[in-house]
């Protein structure tokens, strides 16, 4: 078996909110709470949910943009939220980022070489022709032309732009990336070609993803395994046939059969859920989904579920799935 | 039998401080009573800007032209702004992608909704209150009464959205156009809305032009579909036949990019380069560039709209007799 390259136990995000006259805590929003899984080496891990449901605050959460407030992440047996802050930056050149939107993650000061460049003199790897030659590698290996260095990121396209975020996000060599809805704010007929260039790459350096996005049909395509997130917690995470063909978890059951399809005839047999994603800052009592659940009984609505492993590898957190 | 609307030879241009930007490059199609028709295309192919032509709501420095542009039979291009304001709102609707931009935050929902019906109705202040709440209801609002009194900024998108489908409703309008209605919107609250649309439209007959990029949402929503790049129509059909027999190389390469959810797929098929930009148009049929059956036809002549079989049109050289591909098909005439 292969082994896990990054694993998360109990990782937790609080927000505090504040009131009152001292600005005290009163309260606080769990954008991410208590989750645990892990990715193997050279894997795609998807991550759904709605809008809100912590999953980009989960991906920064893991590589420590965000500071977490409990939990433990482990990159090749490393505790990443333990290490010290000097100690953090080497290994931050093996955990990296692609954002979502090109037209924002890239300083449109700085010449596209610059951009690409910048962490290699960061990290002291290299500088002049050397770091030249590594950055016109990579444009081309992104699919854009060595040339392009000295262009500014307004003089590219949508899909150009996430090409260069890809790039830059690569040229350290990184063993882990984490994909931020890289697609979402594309084109189809480019989002198609991103998501190829994405997976050319992960072969060519044997990169592990975490995907994260809401484009159900897009992570199907791209992941091996797929965890579903709501309210800052993962409800159902298995292999990605299982997930969709097998669906346990209500929440999953309804996220799946919402996904419009491309065939008229297709028989819809829709499950409508009613009303919105209740505020994290004021979670429901019990399981989180059981006010828009439609089988929720008392149970769900007193006892908190607990993410249980129903089959080899998949695991659902809800009180009404039997075991086997 | 008439069609309700019919648009023949549609151009919009912006003349920008760069040059002209053709927006929208001579459509023609029709719209029947009671039909939803589709238009699908990329950002920036002229899907909304066609739409708000129509509506009259094209400021400068835009420019409309039509051969004709006929609503049930009225020249929209000869009526006086003060008589299109009476069609908008009443005889045409228009619900806008962003919930969350399209309302007025500084005036209640209820003051917004009950503005149109009052205008275009007549209805008294009690009466268009009771009709409003009505309307709320009818679109899935819980607790109407209340939300009739609140203010945009308290309600989530979804429930906003439905506030916006209500007020393009409470009219009853022939043709309501909604342009990406759910774009903005979770999968499941797309859902929702979705189906309080098609719901409503078998209620109150009314025709929809809907547009929208996602083919999955299109195929749901509507009858006939229009492709569209780069202001033009490339082709015009039934949703099945769209979905099942694509002719027009830009809707193959649009449906085969797309993954779906019940099928798994090796390797998905993009289409090469982007969208070019509206100044420097290609010469010729504005696809060639990206086309993977590109002939040296393609290069040179804007191709023309070819019925490839009745009620199917494609504008693709490859479908004349240049490219061949029509003898093939016994069907074709």
């Amino acid at each position: 078996m292969t082994k896990p390259i990054v694993e998360m136990e109990n990782v937790k995000k609080y927000f505090p909110i504040r009131g009152g006259v001292f600005s005290r805590v009163v309260g606080n929003i769990k954008a991410v709470d208590d989750v645990s899984f892990s990715i193997n080496k050279g894997e795609t891990l998807g991550l759904v949910g709605e809008s809100g449901c912590g999953k980009s605050t989960l991906g920064r959460t893991i590589l420590r943009l965000l500071e977490p407030s409990g939990g433990q992440v482990f990159f090749k047996g490393n505790n990443i939220f333990e290490t010290e802050k000097h100690e953090f930056q080497k290994l931050r050149r093996e955990l990296q980022i692609i954002f979502q939107d090109p037209y924002s993650s890239l300083n449109p000061r700085l010449n596209v070489g610059e951009i690409i460049g910048e962490s290699l003199e960061i990290h002291k790897i290299s500088s002049g022709k050397e770091k030249q030659k590594r950055v016109e590698y990579m444009l081309e290996v992104c699919g854009l032309a060595p040339h392009h260095h000295r262009r500014y990121p307004h003089e590219f396209s949508g899909g150009q732009r996430q090409r260069v975020g890809i790039a830059r996000a690569l040229t350290l060599n990184p063993d882990f990336v984490v994909a931020d809805e890289p697609i979402s704010s594309l084109d189809v007929s480019i989002q198609a070609q991103i998501v190829n260039l994405m997976e050319d790459l992960q072969e060519k350096f044997g990169l592990t993803y975490l995907f994260i996005s809401h484009d159900l049909s897009m992570v199907r395509h791209i992941s091996d395994n797929v965890a579903v997130m709501y309210l800052g917690k993962i409800v159902e995470i298995c292999g990605k046939s299982e997930l969709y063909d097998n669906p346990l978890h209500p929440y999953t059951q309804a996220l799946l059969s919402a996904v419009p399809v491309m065939d008229p005839d297709a028989k819809s047999q829709r499950i409508i859920l009613k009303g919105d994603v209740p505020s994290p800052a004021n979670p429901p009592e019990g399981c989180n989904f059981n006010p828009r659940c439609r089988y929720a009984e008392k149970r769900c609505r007193l006892e908190e579920p607990e993410l249980r492993e129903i089959d080899s590898g998949h695991l659902v957190s809800c009180h009404l799935v039997e075991k086997g | 039998m008439s069609h309700l609307l019919q648009v023949k030879n549609l151009f919009t241009t912006f003349n920008t401080e760069d040059g002209l930007v053709p927006a929208v490059n001579g459509i023609s199609f029709n719209l029947n009573h009671g039909e939803s028709l589709g238009i699908v295309g990329e950002s920036g192919c002229g899907k909304s800007v066609a739409c708000l032509s129509i509506m009259r709501l094209i400021g400068h420095p835009g420019k409309v032209t039509a051969d004709e542009m006929l609503l049930d039979g009225t020249t929209l291009f000869s009526l006086s702004e003060k008589k299109m304001r009476h069609i908008r709102g009443n005889d045409m609707a228009f619900i806008f992608q962003e919930p969350m931009t399209s309302l007025n935050p500084v005036f209640t929902i209820g003051f917004q909704l009950q503005e149109a019906i009052r205008l275009h109705q007549g209805f008294s202040k009690d009466s268009a209150e009771d009709k409003s709440v009505e309307m709320l209801k009818m679109v899935g609002i819980p607790r109407a009464e209340k939300v009739f009194a609140e203010f945009p900024h308290s309600l989530s998108g979804g429930m906003r959205q439905r506030a916006m489908i209500a007020m393009a409703l409470s009219c009853e309008p022939k043709i309501l156009f909604a342009d990406e209605p759910t774009t903005a919107l979770d999968v499941t609250i797309q859902a929702q809305i979705l189906e309080i649309m098609t719901d409503l439209r078998q209620r109150i007959n009314t025709s929809i032009i809907f547009i929208s990029h996602d083919l999955g949402v299109i195929s749901e929503m509507v009858d006939r579909v229009i492709v569209m790049y780069c202001g033009t129509i490339v082709e015009d059909t039934d949703i099945r036949t769209l979905i099942n027999e694509p002719k027009h190389p830009y809707t193959i390469g649009l449906i085969n990019s797309k993954p779906r959810i019940n099928i798994e797929m090796d390797k998905l098929e993009p289409i090469p380069g982007s969208v070019p930009n509206p100044l420097h148009m290609p010469s010729g049929c504005p696809y060639h560039p990206r086309c993977k059956d590109v002939m040296d036809i393609c290069r040179q002549e804007i191709p023309k709209k070819l019925e490839y079989r009745s009620g199917h049109d494609v504008s693709c050289w490859l479908y004349s007799e240049q490219g061949g591909k029509m003898s093939r098909d016994k069907t074709y005439r």
